[in-house]
């Protein structure tokens, strides 16, 4: 198994531990953050596996705008699940 | 009971799911079916056909322009959806001690944040507009740098707040609305422009510097009207 491949893993495991936290976590905004997290990791795969568009689409959409978008709903709504 | 249910259909999908992933071809083999089909062709023909050395821009604006047309619309249309749920649903009772008015309610912005945001702007917009511009040499396109604008403005937007700005400062709403639209207007323009010189919708021209400049029009028209989707979308959710 070569360094690329332990990056690989590395990121997915990262991506598993992001997701269960946002199925576990009852709050909205930790739940956001814990995603913007995940896309940004995610991010880091393609940039990793050839695809640098997809990378900066991830980065741009995946972490900053849709983050922004749900904080913006989350404001109108609460951040408590009920 | 329906947790034990839930567990078995889930582990039921979970093992359809790697059946699947320990089936698939080894990544990068050649002989796989993805590589043996039309790819070949495209990979062969793009750079002469397709008009342009990234193989994936030659895909997205040439072989699959109707596609990436209705991709175009799609986003157009999410906003229209938008814009239109938040009208129909009026001014949002803000009752409830959890809801944050975001009329009046502003945290106040660390100088730090406001003076990184200041100063990476700039740069953030150069970096979009050449990830526009080069898209159909280098990896990148007009949805790409499109999203990157669009996050550099959401960010200016975030940090400046609504409260200070009048409505000079304001673009017109006719002109707004009109950028907004303009990934499906300019790409709709250029395909029929492809029909009446070629007689094929969506077709680039033959002149190398005519097919680059309709491709830098494509890709500028997606991006800048991507990017003011993008910022529609955040500007409705905010204040409807």
């Amino acid at each position: 198994m070569s360094v690329s491949d332990l990056f690989d893993l590395l990121i997915l495991a990262l991506l598993i531990t992001c997701v269960l936290g946002i199925a576990r976590v009852r709050d909205l905004a930790t739940a956001v953050t814990l995603f913007a997290i995940y896309s940004f990791v995610l991010c880091l795969l393609w940039a990793h596996r050839g695809a640098p568009d997809v990378a900066m689409t991830e980065a741009a959409v995946g972490a900053g705008i849709t983050a922004v978008l749900f904080f913006t709903a989350i404001a109108k709504i609460g951040r408590r699940e009920k | 009971m329906r947790k034990f249910l839930a567990l078995v259909l889930i582990a039921a999908l979970g093992a359809v799911l790697i059946a699947a992933v320990v089936n698939l071809p080894e990544p990068g083999t050649t002989d796989s079916p993805v590589h043996t089909h039309v790819s070949a062709g495209y990979i062969k023909g793009g750079h002469e056909a397709g008009g342009a050395d990234n193989l994936v821009t030659a895909v997205l604006l040439n072989y699959r322009a109707i596609d990436t047309f209705g991709e175009v619309t799609v986003i157009f249309t999410a906003l229209i959806a938008v814009l239109a749920a938040t009208s129909l649903a009026g001014p949002t009772e803000r009752s409830g001690t959890q809801n944050i008015d975001l009329k009046t309610t502003r945290v106040p912005v660390s100088p730090v944040v406001s003076f990184v945001v200041r100063l990476m702007a700039p740069f953030i917009a150069t970096f979009a507009l050449f990830v526009m511009l080069k898209g159909h040499e280098l990896p990148g396109g007009g949805f790409q740098g499109g999203v990157v604008l669009g996050a550099m403005l959401i960010l200016l937007a975030l940090f400046s707040g609504r409260t200070d700005k009048t409505d000079d400062e304001e673009l017109p709403p006719g002109l707004r609305n009109w950028i907004r639209a303009a990934g499906p207007l300019v790409f709709g323009a250029l395909g029929l422009t492809g029909l009446v010189f070629s007689g094929w919708l969506f077709s680039l021209p033959d002149h190398p510097f005519w097919r680059e400049m309709v491709m830098i029009g494509l890709e500028l028209g997606i991006g800048i009207g991507g990017a003011a989707v993008l910022v529609g979308l955040f500007r409705a959710l905010r204040e409807g």
